[in-house]
This record gives C-alpha cells, structure tokens and sequence, in this order.
C-alpha cells in the first residue's frame, strides 16, 4: 500500500515535471525544426524536420554578413562582461570590507537606480554619448554596463561569505591590499566570478534596446539586431530567421553549460 | 568646386570619427533606415544603383532595422536632440505620418519646391501634408482588392462577372451559396485585427478622425457602416477565425477560403502559392451602403522622409524626386522583383503594368490596381490612428456576437479619448 502511494506520487512528479520540461524546451525544438524547413511550411505548422536546411543557412548568410555580426555580439559580450567583473567585484569587496562613515549611504544610492527604469535614461543616456562622440560604436553599448549595480550587489552578499580570517593571515603574512584581492580573494571566489560571468554575458549578449538605438550602421549591429529585423518583414523567410535565432542562442546555452556547476555553487555561496 | 570643397571641410570638422571623415571627403553618403530587406531595402538599393549610375559622387548606404526599432529611433534621436546621428532619410508608415510631422516639427524636409506632387495618387499626398507643406516621398500603396477564387466561385453557380460591383450585402449573399455548395468560407477574418475596419471606412471616405485631425467616432456614418458590415459578415457565418497574422495568410494560401479582401502587396504571397495558378481573380472591393461610398482603398503603405537637419538634405531630396518621382522604369522593376505598387500615376504606362498576369489567367491584374489607385478617397490619418485602431479591435470580438454598434461606437470613443491623453 504504501509503496503504490510512493509509485504514484513518483509517477506524478515525473509526469508534471515532464510536462513541463516538454513546455520549456518545446520552443527550441520548433525553433531546430523551423530551421530546415521552408518558410511556407513553418507557416503552415509542420512539426518534422524538413530538407531546407542549407537553402535558410545561404539565404540567411547572403542577408548579413554572419561572422562581421557574430563578432561584433562576442566582442561587445565579453569586453562589457570582463569589465563589470572587474568594477563590480572591486565594488563588492570594497563595500564589504573596508568600513567608513558613509558606506551604507552610498551603497543604498547605488542600489536605488536599480529603481530607475531603463526608459528613463535612454534619452539623456544617448544625449551623453553624443556629446562624447560615441554614438555609432561598440563602446557607447558596453560603457554604460560596466556600473551594474545589481552585480555589485551580488559581489557583496557573496563576500560575505569570504573568511575574514583568511584576509587576516594575508595581512599577518604581509601582503597588501591589492595583493590579497588579487592572490586570495579572486581564486576563492572563483564560483562567485563564473556566476556573475553568466549573469553578465547574457544580459549583454542579449541586450536589445540600448544596442538599437545607439548603432546605427549595418556593419556594427549585433545578433539580437539582425534577427529582429529580419523577423519584422512584411513576409519573414521564417527558416532564415530560424537558423540566425539558433545563431543567436548558442552561445548563450555554451556558456551555461561549460559553467553549470560554478554557477549553482556561485549562486548557493551567495545565499550562505 | 568650392562647394565641394566646403562640405567636406564641413565633413571634416563635425565627423566623429576620422574614418568617417575620410569617406566623406570622397563621396557624399545619403544614409536611410528603413525595414524589411526583402521588400524596403531592396527597392532602395536598386534606387540607390540607379541614381549613382548618374551621380557617381553619391553613395547611398541603406540601414535595416525591424519598422518598431526605425521608430524607436527616429523617436529617440528626435527627442534628444542629437540630430548628427540621424540618417538623411527615414521610412515612416503612413499611419504614424501626422504624428511624426505634427510631434516633431521643423524635423522633415518639404518638398514641395521640388518634387510635383501632382504625379501621385492625391491620398498618399494628403497624408503627409500640413498647412499645405507636404512633407514625403510617398512610396509603396496599399491599394485594396478583392482576391477571389475563380474555381470555388464557379461550383457555386458565380461567374467572374457576378464579382463586379458588389455591395457588402451582395458579398455575403454569395458568401452564403459558396458555403453551402463547396463548404468554404468566404473570408479569412482576425477578430483581433481592425484593418477589415481601415479598409471599409476609407472606402467611403472616412476615417478615426475628421478632415480637421479630430477625433470623429460616434457620428461617423463610414466607421458605423463598417461595423455593422463587419458584424453581419461574422454573424453571417461565412467567416473563418484567424488567430493572427500567420495564421490568417494560411487561411488562403492553403485553399481554405474563396476570396481575400487586402492591400495590394498581398499579390507576392498569392502568387507564391504556385498549385493556386489560374484559380484567382481579381475585382474591385465591395461597396459600403453610405454616402460617398466608392470600391477603392487602401491598406497599410509607407512613405519617404528626407531628415530637414541633415547636411546631405540637398542631394537627398533630389535622390527621392529623381528615382521616386521621375523614373517609370524604376517602378516596373520593383513590381516584378519585389511586387511593389508604387503611388506614381504614370508608372501605369510602363511594361510591367501593362503585362497580362499569367497567374491570375492573364487579367491585367496591375492596370485595375492602377485605376483603384487614383480613386482612393483622401482622409487624414490623424495622430493618435494606431490608439484609435486597438479601442476598435478591443470592441471587435463582442461585435461578433451580435453586440450594439452604437454602444460599441460609445466604447471606442472614450477608449480612445483616455488613450489619446
């Protein structure tokens, strides 16, 4: 008796939890599956592979110039996740562990335009980067990342879990400041980096608006870009489009896995 | 020479980027947003090979982003200010016409000291005029037509003839006697989608808002007519529900239903059906039961925008009025390349215009179009057209089932007013 109950209530977690790993993954596999079928039989719903394949990936090369804009999307991607790691651990560490009058008072500042909507900025924001000289280049889409403060946030709950112990025998042993941030604290930290590394990277592989509105040329655009545009014509070429959205994914979905498991332990250090 | 050599000093000095500034110095670039690169883009760069055949010192460079991102841009950049970053010329649907010349004024060139508006089919003028200023290049029509399947109609007892000079009574009617003998729908329809409405509406000359640009709803006689036709079409049972877009093309491009009641520019997808080849027909749309009722409109259609700070706003101008305004071969070939109409009377004199359609059984198809063109009644498109058009799709679905036109008429209006705020 108690064993059926224990079967059944397994058989209806699996069958749930299926249900909805079928709903979440569902999409990919239709985006896969639209990708080497016609356009005319994505619209028509054809769920089954199709023999298009190499007719989306040439129209699809032949509409942009795939690796110029796979670049500019790796480029922009990792520039601004490199350097809000670095601003933004330094930040973290900084607010964590050195004690002064008005911590607490700026850190909440910071925090607080976590309030602001995007929107609000993008005016003035786009104002600043014209007066700079900057509009129409890859860095008026990374500059404005690097200050993130949810990522500073993150860096301090998770330096909290950083011994202070650990700092203590490095200064008792006479290593500097900037020593015991450099040889100890980022290798301790490691999970806490590869979280931040995900978090950032995808945000900024897939940033849409701010790239939109500030470049301006074909020759600067991002993935994200292309495959907007493509899917707004009056007639998309779906299986293109589905193969640059594959495009688009990939290497979202390799950075998650490569670092899979720093993440979780990034993510449950943070919690501690 | 000097000129010449003033603006590329110019170039030099405001330039960015010195790379920027050395192409300058060489050529002058005429840049464009706009959307879709199958259709916008393309026909802009074969305008663009055109015109450098003749002006080799021109290089026209075309952006394409999605037509929601050209907006967000254009609006943007507008509002901050920024206007070295904005592109000479600029893509805008006539719907958002008005608002775009009456938010941002002083933002878009006129052209009217150059270009003879008198060529183009007078709503497209109309559309992007304010105190006599008209203010675009107008492009691509969404001349309306009424797309019927010839071999569906004949089971039913209907010649191409009975398809002349139809009232929305008569279309139901026959809608009917096709359901019954072939069991097809007559018409795919979105329950969601105003545009049925738009198309109606403009047929008799009306629209969301008076020739003032004032909201014009509840004593609208066109918007009144067009709901209650709407209604009686669903009621009628001779529709078949589409759930967007997508869904609503396959409604006729797998056979589904007998006619299609769209802009021209649906052609390109009919057409691309190839096992439908001789089974279409082509007339004119069905006429409403009012006052100034005609059987032409139009539905969606855009418009070029030459940008009135731009340093190339000279070259741009002349750019659009000698390929857009001028070139009649032009027109031929993004009619067959892209299946684009043009708002260009004369381009009916062309080859492409005159070609028998050996899909549609060899009507010249493109010559009644081109008569439709001239008829569509002028209306102005107001600001607030796309804020109007979701307080009409919000009362679509309770229209269906038989809800009170007035009543809805009520609801649209102080929808509208609360949005239009």
């Amino acid at each position: 008796m108690d064993r059926l109950t224990r079967t059944l209530s397994s058989v209806f977690t699996y069958a749930f939890l299926g249900i909805m790993a079928f709903l979440s993954i569902f999409p990919f596999i239709w985006m896969i599956l639209g990708a080497t079928n016609t356009s005319i039989d994505i619209v028509k719903g054809k769920v089954g592979i199709g023999s298009a394949l190499m007719d989306n990936i040439r129209a699809f090369a032949a509409a942009v110039d795939v690796p110029l804009i796979f670049w500019n999307s790796i480029k922009i991607a990792l520039l601004s996740t490199a350097l809000t790691l670095i601003v933004a651990s330094l930040a973290g560490y900084g607010f964590e562990v050195f004690r002064s009058k008005y911590r607490e008072r700026v850190y909440s500042a910071i925090l607080l335009t976590l309030m602001v909507p995007f929107a609000a900025l993008m005016i003035p924001l786009f104002i600043m980067m014209g007066k700079l000289g900057l509009i129409d280049t890859h860095w008026a889409v990374i500059l404005p990342t690097l200050g993130s403060a949810f990522v500073i946030f993150y860096f301090r709950q998770s330096t909290k879990a950083f011994p202070s112990e650990l700092r203590d025998a490095a200064r008792v042993d006479g290593l500097k400041e900037w020593q015991i941030f450099l040889l100890i604290y980022v290798p301790v930290m490691r999970s806490t980096y590869a979280a931040a590394f995900i978090i950032v990277f995808m945000a900024s592989w897939n940033n849409y608006l701010w790239p939109l509105i500030v470049l301006q040329s074909n020759e600067m655009k991002t993935i994200t870009l292309v495959v907007s545009s493509m899917a707004s014509a009056y007639y998309p070429d779906f299986g293109a489009v589905m193969v640059s959205a594959i495009l688009a994914t990939l290497p979202t979905l390799v950075v998650f896995f490569v670092m899979q498991r720093q993440f979780v332990q990034g993510m449950i250090g943070s919690i501690k | 020479m000097n000129k010449t050599f003033k603006t590329s000093l110019a170039a030099l000095v405001f330039s960015t980027s010195s790379m920027m500034a050395m192409a300058a110095a060489q050529a002058k670039d005429i840049t464009i947003w706009c959307w879709d690169p199958n259709f916008n883009v393309a026909i802009m760069k074969e305008a663009g090979a055109i015109y450098s055949k003749t002006h080799p010192d021109i290089n026209i460079k075309v952006v394409d982003f999605a037509k929601a991102d050209v907006e967000a841009k254009l609006q943007t950049t507008l509002a901050s200010g920024v206007t070295t970053s904005l592109p000479d010329i600029v893509l805008i649907e006539d719907y958002g016409a008005q608002k775009y010349i009456q938010s941002f004024p002083g933002a878009f060139a006129s052209m009217n000291d150059v270009v003879d508006y008198s060529k183009f089919a007078p709503y497209k003028v109309k559309l992007a005029t304010v105190d006599g200023k008209t203010y675009s290049m107008p492009f691509d029509s969404g001349v309306t037509g009424l797309y019927y399947r010839k071999d569906y109609l004949e089971q039913a007892g209907f010649k191409p003839e009975d398809m002349q000079n139809l009232t929305w009574d008569k279309y139901i009617e026959i809608g009917k006697k096709v359901a019954e003998k072939t069991g097809h729908k007559m018409m795919g329809l979105d329950p969601n989608d105003a545009g049925l409405i738009r198309i109606m509406m403009q047929s008799a000359g009306g629209w969301y808002f008076n020739d003032k640009g004032e909201l014009n709803i509840t004593g609208n006689e066109a918007l009144k007519a067009a709901l209650t036709t709407e209604g009686k079409l669903i009621a009628s049972g001779i529709t078949k529900p589409a759930a967007g877009w997508s869904n609503w093309v396959s409604t006729f491009t797998s056979g589904d239903v007998a006619t299609v009641i769209t802009g021209v520019w649906i052609t390109g997808t009919i057409k691309a059906t190839k096992d439908q080849e001789n089974k279409w027909g082509v007339a004119a749309i069905p006429k409403l039961d009012v006052k100034g009722a005609t059987d032409a409109s139009n539905l969606g259609g855009s418009s070029w925008y030459v940008i009135a700070s731009s340093p190339e706003k000279k070259e741009a101008i002349d750019f659009l009025n000698s390929v857009y305004a001028k070139d009649v071969d032009f027109y031929q070939k993004i009619l067959v390349d892209q299946g684009a109409v043009g708002s260009l009377m004369e381009a009916r004199k062309g080859a492409a215009y005159e070609t028998a359609d050996k899909f549609f059984g060899g009507e010249k198809i493109w010559q009644k179009f081109a008569d439709w063109l001239s008829k569509v009644p002028s209306v102005n498109y107001g600001v607030f057209t796309n804020e109007v058009d979701s307080a009409v799709a919000a009362q679509l679905p309770a229209l269906g089932k038989g809800g009170d036109v007035d009543a809805a008429l009520k609801a649209i209006e102080a929808q509208a007013k609360s949005s239009m705020q």
